[in-house]
């Protein structure tokens, strides 16, 4: 899965702590989501789509190994 | 939040038993090491203790009865059980759903390398050394986890503060 988090990110002029707090994870989940490495749950999913005001899909989409 | 998560986190004990946990996990594990190999006991931890299972080498077959023990090994083996468990199976302090999930593939992680081990004593060690493979495998799915564990959360820190 691809997201686009860091550049809504850099639109909102919010770093990876303050995205952390607003979602209540830690900066590491953020940092993991961010390279890749992690594929958050759908409650985390909808909660940073919604820091961001857009729907899930606009910050989420599916790549070819899906 | 999802029932699986909130199931999940009711697991686990509250982040401030990590300490203790830590405070107990490492002079017990040095001790436990040292009595493995010294086979130390001390007379004045000789005591008659409760036991459910009788000692079926040196007759004495009642089940449930008192039998004169040595407890060094006991009060050594339960403390580093407990440290143990309390390092491994308290929350972080930003506990959330990564590392809820780092935590759970650890421990899969664990058991395979674990029984790997097992497996290969099994076959190419035998006779008396095989007891202490035995002794040794008591703990080791737990060690393992928590090196583990601990390896992939420095490693996610460290990624983290390399990234600005």
């Amino acid at each position: 899965m691809k997201n686009s988090i860091k550049i809504e990110r850099a639109i909102n002029g919010l770093t990876q702590e303050d995205l952390a707090n607003k979602v209540s994870v830690s900066r590491q989940t953020i940092n993991a989501m961010e390279a890749n490495k992690y594929v958050p749950s759908t409650v985390l999913a909808l909660k940073i789509a919604k820091v961001f005001n857009k729907s899930v899909e606009e910050v989420f989409s599916l790549d070819e190994n899906d | 939040m999802s029932k699986l998560f909130t199931m999940s986190h009711k697991l686990l004990l509250s982040n401030k038993y990590k300490m203790i946990g830590w405070i107990i996990f490492f002079p017990s594990f040095i001790l436990g090491l040292y009595l493995t190999i010294s086979g130390y006991e001390p007379s004045w931890l000789n005591a008659k203790v409760f036991s459910i299972f009788p000692s079926q080498i040196f007759g004495d077959k009642k089940f449930f009865s008192m039998t004169s023990v040595n407890l060094t090994n006991t009060i050594v083996g339960v403390l580093f059980i407990v440290g143990c468990l309390l390092v491994g199976f308290t929350k972080e302090k930003n506990e959330d759903e990564f590392i809820a999930k780092i935590r759970l593939s650890s421990l899969l992680w664990a058991v395979f390398v674990n029984y790997s081990l097992l497996l290969i004593a099994f076959v190419f060690i035998y006779d008396t050394a095989f007891l202490s493979v035995m002794i040794y495998n008591m703990f080791t799915v737990l060690l393992i986890f928590i090196l583990r564990f601990n390896y992939i959360l420095y490693k996610n820190s460290k990624s983290v503060s390399d990234e600005k």
